[in-house]
């Protein structure tokens, strides 16, 4: 059953887009095809379900042979365990949710089928790299869904800002694609194989090497690791996500938010056998690292789609965070919660959005002096976004306001998501996926006594409370509040129905019940790592030591069937958390901090915002160097510009003038000399021996023929008496002979 | 009348027919007397068939009524090929047709 619904599930989106593309191309559109396209989806959706029964503990992959080169066989092939499913399940239901909210959102577009079309081709494509069982089909899909997300972000390509942000999405994530390229070609050149599972995939075979192969591996890990920065916009090349927001909402939703940008933590969790302890190190802290700075960035950003981008990246840091510190299920867990409460909060925006969109024609003049009165409140912030993205003025959270009664569904959606992600504990699903990973980080400084993973917990502890800080600075800002912008505010509507329906279904699935899998810990479960051992300075208690099995099996959440079956006597179940979390010290200790800094956040946006009792104005003007520097994106835009840029663009120039000069030098050089020297040597040469011969030749052959040409008269009756001449010759001869 | 008389005839008609074709000066003439020629071939295929051949093989006199056939396609092409020279070249006299003259 396994392969054909994996292919059932591959085709369909195949299909809707080979078919609809087509059609697509010859500017015809099929009726319909927005509904054909989401029951594509749809049929995908069902096949996943019914994979979750067909997973077991040691899955075959289902290969087949694609190519041989020279005694080298590459196949292709599946590869079904949990977090397959889980994955496929993800996919598939936030990609026919985000068609189905598309059908209002693209109502009306002129390149409404080209859209469906392009939205099948990214579901076959993320849902191909999800179910490879080796390196290249993983790469294949890898690069399809960069392929899809620069055409959707280019969507509008009319505007210069989406056209200039697509090719920075597609540019800068191949930056990180080289150096995965490379990590891979390591694997290939030691092991002779891209296949990762079954006896002669790459898992196996690094298992067994020895130990001065461990500086390899790491580097090898990390390179692989590079497609992982780029694809899910960690830091340094988080740079291309934010910008990448000038596609269609539902597109930021879909691609930018719930599945492709994951794409890298799914790799990275992929690979997750061959971490070693270094390159688990770097994943931590490059995770950690872009968790705080996107946080710190989202406090300051006004355009409403902005903010949940940095809010993106920021939540991927965590989960790279959560897998480089070994807690491969947290990291997953938190990118399923994620994918739906994210899907969701972009969705919502979408509907506020859509709701202001009426007003882009004749409100803009308006509009325009009203964001300069609260931009000199702030200060410098006329400047111009480093890459000259104006906000545009339906996303700008200072026209929003008092929506709440306005948009009742669209805000009690959001509302649902935003306390799932600021960590609002027990009834939200991003309070136990977040609690697993900061629980997991400190478990492993704990078991380690590891200074690094101490101050990953802190640095992570910390954006966690500018997380609950900046999501509810999004709320009170648009939802709350008076009207800012009476126009505008005016001409809001509740959304239509295909899109509300969406945004109901991510707000349950942002409930932790639908994420029960998860804490299932049978269900799935972390694979070895061999090559990761804890360090030699590292004490492991023997409580911690023997609570440690108890610990990886109630990692993030245990069911309470099971915490009764281990907790014996326990006074578990009287509380929810003793319940959860009663097994490691370190998950109490991480809830209750984590608590803490949710609630402090929630409290600090309350005042700033809501109540007014702190200005948030005066802050930034205190802390103004700090202030400038998120509200410039700690000058990652200008470095880049500044530096890579420039020297690219200084480089380019010194080879133009090498080329200019030197090359153009050279080449006109030997022309001058083949031209004035040489030239006249083979001219001469020409000139007299070659011209002479065949001069001579044509007079010899002139002389004769003026001599010869006599003969021939021209009369007739001279050439007959020749021929009679001749006969009576011949007569004669032959008489006498 | 014996077979002589045929070939002396047939000699005396043939040198007539030659000597008009080399040396008259119009090709009206030299085809008067390529006509002569023929006929003093057709002569002799005629005589040497009468006194040379049983009298049951006629095959000379046949090939004779041949070359009179031939002669009436003959002169038929080479009225035609005159005319083309006259309107060429406005004469019909070979020596002043003698553009292939080297």
């Amino acid at each position: 059953m396994v392969v054909p619904l994996i292919s059932l599930i591959l085709l369909c989106p195949l299909a809707a887009f080979a078919i609809f593309g087509l059609l697509g191309l010859g500017n015809r559109s099929f009726p319909r095809q927005d509904y054909l396209s989401t029951a594509a989806m749809l049929i995908g959706l069902v096949c996943s379900l019914l994979l979750l029964r067909e997973v077991v503990p040691d899955p075959v992959p289902h290969t087949v042979k694609w190519i041989s080169l020279g005694g080298v066989t590459f196949s292709m092939g599946f590869h079904l365990d949990s977090v397959t499913v889980i994955m496929l399940i993800v996919v598939t239901l936030v990609s026919s949710l985000v068609h189905i909210f598309s059908m209002g959102y693209m109502h009306g577009d002129p390149r409404y089928p080209r859209f469906f079309a392009y939205l099948s081709l990214f579901s076959f494509s993320m849902l191909f790299l999800v179910v490879s069982d080796n390196l290249l089909g993983i790469y294949i899909g890898w690069e399809l869904v960069g392929l899809c997300s620069y055409l959707l972000i280019g969507f509008w390509f009319e505007k210069d800002s989406a056209a200039n942000a697509c090719k920075k999405a597609f540019l800068t994530t191949r930056v990180g694609d080289v150096g995965m390229f490379i990590g891979m070609m390591m694997l290939f050149t030691k092991f002779k194989t891209l296949s990762l599972y079954g006896e002669g995939g790459i898992f196996a075979l690094a298992a067994s090497l020895n130990t001065e192969d461990m500086v390899w591996l790491s580097i090898a890990g990390v390179l692989i690791f590079c497609g992982a920065i780029g694809k899910s916009a960690q830091v340094p090349l988080h740079t291309w996500l934010p910008d990448a927001m000038e596609g269609p909402t539902p597109v930021s939703a879909l691609i930018h938010a719930a599945t492709m940008v994951a794409a890298g933590v799914y790799l990275t969790a992929r690979m997750f056998p061959i971490l070693t302890e270094t390159s688990s190190l770097v994943i931590a802290y490059i995770g950690g690292i872009t968790a705080l700075i996107a946080a710190t960035i989202a406090i300051v950003r006004f355009d409403i789609k902005r903010v949940l981008a940095y809010s993106t990246i920021s939540q991927l840091g965590y989960m790279m965070l959560g897998i480089g510190a070994g807690s491969y299920v947290a990291g997953l867990f938190h990118l399923t919660t994620h994918a739906f409460f994210k899907a969701l909060l972009f969705l919502g925006s979408g509907s506020v959005i859509h709701a202001f969109h009426a007003m882009h024609a004749h409100g803009h003049d308006d509009e325009h002096d009203h964001a300069h009165d609260d931009h000199d409140a702030h200060g410098n912030q006329d400047l111009v976004h480093a890459h000259g993205s104006e906000i545009p003025p339906d996303q700008d959270m200072r026209n929003m306001g008092g929506l709440r009664h306005k948009m009742p569904i669209t805000f009690v959606t959001m509302l649902i998501a935003t306390l799932s992600i600021s960590g609002v504990p027990f009834v939200f699903s991003g309070f136990w996926s977040k609690d697993a990973i900061l629980g997991g980080v400190l478990g492993r400084a704990m078991e380690w006594n590891s200074v690094h993973h101490y101050l990953l917990f802190g640095i992570a502890l910390f954006a966690a409370g500018i997380t609950a800080f900046y999501m509810f600075r999004l709320i009170f800002m648009t939802f709350f509040g008076e009207p800012r912008n009476q126009e505008m505010h005016d001409m809001a509507h509740e959304s239509p129905m295909s899109m509300t329906v969406p945004l109901l279904i991510l707000a349950v699935l942002s409930l932790p019940i639908v994420n029960v899998l998860w804490f299932n810990e049978n269900y799935v479960k972390p694979p070895e790592q061999p090559h990761l051992h804890a360090p030699q300075h590292a004490h492991i208690s023997p409580d911690i030591k023997t609570d440690k099995a108890k610990m990886t099996l109630s990692l993030f959440g245990i069911s309470e069937a099971v915490a009764a079956e281990e907790g014996g006597n326990d006074t578990h179940g009287a509380h929810v958390d003793e319940g959860h979390h009663g097994h490691g010290p370190a998950h109490t200790i991480a809830m209750v901090l984590s608590i803490f800094v949710a609630g402090l956040g929630i409290l600090l946006s309350w005042m700033f915002y809501h109540r007014r009792s702190l200005s948030a104005e005066s802050v930034a003007t205190t802390f103004r160097p700090l202030y400038n520097l998120f509200w410039h994106k700690y000058y990652f835009d200008e470095f880049y510009d500044g530096v890579l840029v420039a020297l690219t663009v200084w480089k380019a120039r010194l080879f133009a003038q090498f080329d200019g000069t030197i090359v153009d030098g050279i080449v006109n050089g030997v022309g001058t000399v083949t031209r004035d020297i040489l030239a006249v040597f083979i001219g001469i040469f020409d000139n007299r021996v070659v011209d002479g011969l065949v001069n001579r030749v044509a007079e010899v052959t002139w002389a004769i023929g003026g001599r010869v040409r006599r003969i021939q008269t021209g009369a007739i009756q001279t050439y007959l008496f020749v021929v009679l001449a001749g006969i009576v010759l011949l007569i004669l001869i032959f008489r006498v002979l | 009348m014996t077979l002589q008389h045929y070939l002396v005839i047939s000699a005396i008609l043939f040198t007539l027919g030659i000597f008009a074709v080399l040396t008259r000066r119009n090709a009206i003439s030299i085809l008067m007397g390529i006509e002569l020629i023929l006929n003093s071939c057709n002569l002799n295929f005629a005589a040497f068939s009468r006194f040379m051949t049983p009298p049951e093989d006629i095959s000379g006199q046949v090939i004779a009524i041949f070359g009179i056939v031939l002669a009436a396609a003959e002169a038929a092409v080479f009225l035609a090929i005159i005319l083309a020279i006259y309107r060429e070249f406005g004469s019909i006299r070979p020596n002043e047709v003698d553009t292939l003259k080297g």
